[in-house]
């Protein structure tokens, strides 16, 4: 495979390589080198979070106690930030890069927020555990998650009177797509997920006398079906599978959809909707590598911001500084914007954001100063809150001796083919051949502030 | 020669930058300023319930559906013997009473979406469920009618779908100087003096040159044009307020935009609702009450035309969380002072004859409204914009 190939496979199924890695792996066959990549994600490791916190809210008190609650409340807001830091640590330094990767795609497919820090985490844990399992156990799992059960209102959906949110979110985004059902169909799902509730400790709990164990009428069967049999019921039809392996080809591939590859894809799938499967059949295609998919896709913000990190790494002292970019570049771990997520695409792009993305790799790396503004106060996210301020900079300590061992008899062309994967602009490309032949630190920010550099 | 056109002209012969007054209102100063008409879009984002923002109040299937979350009578402020405003509105009345209010109720689409996603871009595309167009309808707008990327402004970080056209785009800021302060510190100025057009803005990176070539147009017309209305520090703290504020800036100060879009967030009251609808009507009505005062002073109002409208209404029977799910048809608000037909521009639907899913259905479909704005205020033609036929409604 060729260098761009490689760095291809890596963007999308990873966060980037460095260079060397990059010359390393160009020795090695493609079936090697995806087989490689799955290898070094078979571990599945949560994220490392002490909750001992909790010690000190015991379960019966809370409940009494509406003072206690608020403490809880408040050191929850807090925890959870600290979570947000090591979620984007892992990102940056993980060697597992496909299961971080999956991770991240599945937070958004099962779109969930969350106040109870402890209940995030194993939500967090089961996204991870599942990424590249079998997408059947997943759901269930995810439909038995403290944090989706009090998301999308589990807990309100009753037998005497069901609550609709999570079984048309079932349907709608997470298996069918819209379209596919009929409101009826929502309904009767609905009444197999009464009584979901959970303990205390995050542990799923069926609430009987809640449950309805009643017969329902469901895309053409009949049964008295719990929260289980419907998952399986919808995993029958097809359609589910055209739309999961549609959001990966959209995510992984390309936002135009190709039909051809994503009915091969459907048909490596449907069979038992087996993940890693499905994933090691797109990285082994040929029209993975196809020049329409690679460089083309805009970076989220996540993904500039642990690239450049993956490249030069970087220690933030302050870390508010790391809330401040993630709210001001508009995806913010932990706190997506509502039910479908984040968006992707061209939505990440307006002109604010396109400036501050330009410029992140100087404000980064050459702690040059920032403005920047707050956000729409009626945001109603608990984690965000940036203060109103002009001119800052960040408070970094940036390793440049581990970058500068990194680049050690690497060419600039190497740096520039590592970084950029999209075509370079005709007039922009003279701007890239002033720029000399080291890799220095000046150059590498260059390379970076391009507009080719959103692209992966 | 007038004063603004004078400080334009000056700062752009000599090249210099010519530092604006943000804080010093200079309305006194300014001559009047050739009005051109405006339209303010305000998305309620999350469904609001419409029924408890304009109450039946004498309608006893709205009472039977909704035991713990029905508004009686002596909470509304009466608009005729059968509606009431919620009492989060009050600042509207004056509004109604004045003839500058137009509430059009049981506004959908056909087979409606309930999905928020869906139905809002169905709304954002004026497009049918069928065929939901990929492009915005102000983007289209745009498209035919824009000659700068600043014809159309959202008060936001991001961009929504509507503003998004196939060739065009408006742009998204949250206020004058932002774009300006942000460009001055970057080094996008140096790449773009080496970018050799070549691209399609279709692919991205076409897209992302063209932002960057429009955000720097933008910026600079902006930072020197906009200056302080004299009611600023009257708005109230909400982020709609902030958004109106600034939008009433950019008319004050005689932008050459014509489409500018708001949203407020958090309609989705699944459970608990009646708090919460209280609050973002309050935060709503007293944001829409600042906002025209301001534009009343500079004699603006005259030239300005506020909608707002929700993705979808909320279910006529409440559930057990004492909220509502996702419904069908809902009432929209029109807001100006030359309206043609003001107050209750068709009666509420009876609430006996709703959909399989207990949902109002639709009488006035929302295109409808798009096309009347287009033709009778903004005075262009609907057509490639709203892409079906729909009737003129004759309120404006």
């Amino acid at each position: 495979m060729t260098y761009k190939e490689i760095q291809h496979l890596y963007w999308r199924a990873g966060y980037g390589l460095k260079p060397r890695e990059l010359q390393y792996l160009s020795t090695l066959s493609k079936a090697v080198i995806v087989d490689d990549l799955f290898k070094k994600s078979k571990t599945i490791v949560p994220l490392e979070k002490d909750l001992s916190f909790i010690k000190d809210f015991p379960q019966d008190k809370l409940k009494v106690n509406k003072e206690l609650r608020r403490k809880f409340n408040r050191r929850n807001f807090e925890e959870t930030k600290i979570l947000n830091i090591i979620w984007l640590k892992r990102l940056e330094t993980t060697p597992r890069v496909l299961r971080e990767r999956m991770t991240l795609f599945w937070a958004n497919h099962f779109v969930c927020r969350d106040m109870t820090t402890s209940h995030i985490l194993q939500f967090n844990t089961t996204l991870r555990t599942h990424a590249l399992g079998n997408f059947k156990d997943f759901l269930k799992a995810i439909s038995k998650e403290a944090s989706m059960i009090k998301y999308l209102n589990l807990r309100q959906n009753r037998k005497s009177s069901p609550n609709e949110n999570f079984a048309r979110e079932l349907l709608e985004l997470f298996t069918l797509g819209e379209g596919h059902y009929s409101e009826k169909d929502i309904k009767e799902c609905a009444r197999a997920f009464t009584g979901y509730n959970y303990e205390f400790d995050g542990t799923f709990r069926l609430v009987k006398r809640q449950h309805d164990f009643g017969q329902k009428q469901v895309f053409g069967r009949q049964g008295d079906f719990n929260g289980d049999d419907i998952i399986d019921i919808i995993l029958e039809n097809r359609q589910c599978a055209v739309h999961i392996c549609e959001k990966i080809y959209s995510y992984f591939v390309n936002t135009n959809l190709n039909d051809d590859h994503i009915e091969k894809m459907v048909k490596v799938f449907y069979s038992n909707y087996d993940i890693e499967k499905l994933m090691r059949f797109v990285f082994s295609s040929s029209w993975f590598y196809n020049s329409e998919n690679i460089g083309t896709k805009i970076k989220s913000p996540i993904d500039l911001i642990v690239g450049i990190q993956r490249m030069v790494p970087v220690h933030f002292t302050e870390k508010r500084e790391l809330f401040k970019l993630q709210t001001l570049l508009d995806q913010f771990l932990l706190d997506p914007p509502n039910v479908a997520g984040w968006k992707g695409g061209k939505s990440w792009i307006t002109t604010n954001s396109l400036l501050l993305r330009i410029k992140l790799p100087s404000m980064i790396l050459e702690k040059e100063s920032y403005s920047f503004q707050t956000r729409g106060e009626e945001r109603n996210s608990r984690i965000v809150s940036v203060k109103n301020k002009y001119q800052e900079k960040l408070t970094v300590d940036v390793d440049w001796k581990a970058y500068r061992r990194s680049v050690k008899k690497i060419s600039l062309e190497l740096l520039r083919e590592s970084l950029i994967l999209s075509d370079i602009n005709k007039g922009t490309q003279y701007y890239v051949n002033k720029m000399g032949l080291k890799p220095s630190r000046k150059n590498l920010v260059k390379l970076m502030s391009l507009p080719e550099y959103q692209l992966c | 020669m007038k004063r603004r056109h004078f400080i334009k002209n000056t700062s752009l012969a000599t090249g210099m930058a010519l530092v604006p007054n943000f804080l010093k209102a200079f309305d006194d100063l300014m001559p009047e300023i050739l009005s051109h008409r405006n339209l303010v879009v305000i998305h309620l984002e999350g469904g609001n319930d419409g029924l408890n923002t304009i109450v039946p109040f004498n309608n006893d299937i709205y009472f039977n559906s909704r035991p713990k979350i029905a508004i009686k009578k002596q909470n509304t402020i009466r608009l005729n013997d059968d509606l009431g405003f919620h009492k989060s509105l009050a600042p509207l009345k004056r509004l109604f009473d004045s003839g500058h209010l137009s509430i059009i109720n049981n506004v959908g689409y056909p087979n409606p979406s309930r999905s928020h996603f869906v139905s809002s871009d169905i709304w954002q595309t004026a497009s049918s469920h069928e065929s939901i167009q990929t492009s915005g309808w102000i983007g289209r707008y745009l498209d035919k009618y824009g000659k700068m990327p600043y014809d159309a402004i959202q008060i936001d970080d991001d961009l929504s779908l509507a503003l998004r056209g196939v060739h065009r785009n408006g742009i998204a800021t949250r206020n004058a100087k932002q774009l300006y302060r942000s460009l001055q510190e970057s080094n996008f100025n140096e790449i773009l003096s080496y970018y050799e057009k070549e691209h399609h803005a279709e692919h991205n990176l076409g897209y992302l040159y063209q932002t960057m070539i429009d955000s720097k147009s933008s910026a600079r017309y902006l930072y020197e044009t906009v200056h302080d209305s004299k009611l600023s520090d009257k708005y109230p703290k909400s982020g709609l307020s902030g958004q109106l504020k600034v939008i009433g800036q950019f008319i004050n100060s005689g932008l050459d935009t014509h489409i500018y879009y708001a949203k407020l967030k958090g309609f989705d009251t699944h459970a608990s609702q009646l708090g919460k609808q209280d609050k973002l009507l309050k935060v709503y009505a007293e944001a829409i009450d600042v906002f025209v005062k301001d534009l009343k002073k500079t004699n603006r109002f005259k030239d300005t035309l506020i909608l707002t409208f929700s993705e979808f209404g909320r279910r006529v029977k409440q559930n057990f969380s004492n909220g509502t799910d996702h419904g069908a048809a809902n009432n929209v608000f029109v807001i100006g002072e030359t309206l043609k037909k003001s107050g209750l521009y068709n009666d509420l639907a009876t609430l006996q004859d709703l959909d399989a899913n207990g949902d109002i259905k639709y009488e006035v479909d929302f295109r409808s409204i798009y096309q009347t704005i287009l033709t009778n205020w903004l005075q262009v033609s609907a057509e490639g914009i709203v892409n079906s036929s729909q009737k003129n409604l004759g309120f404006i």
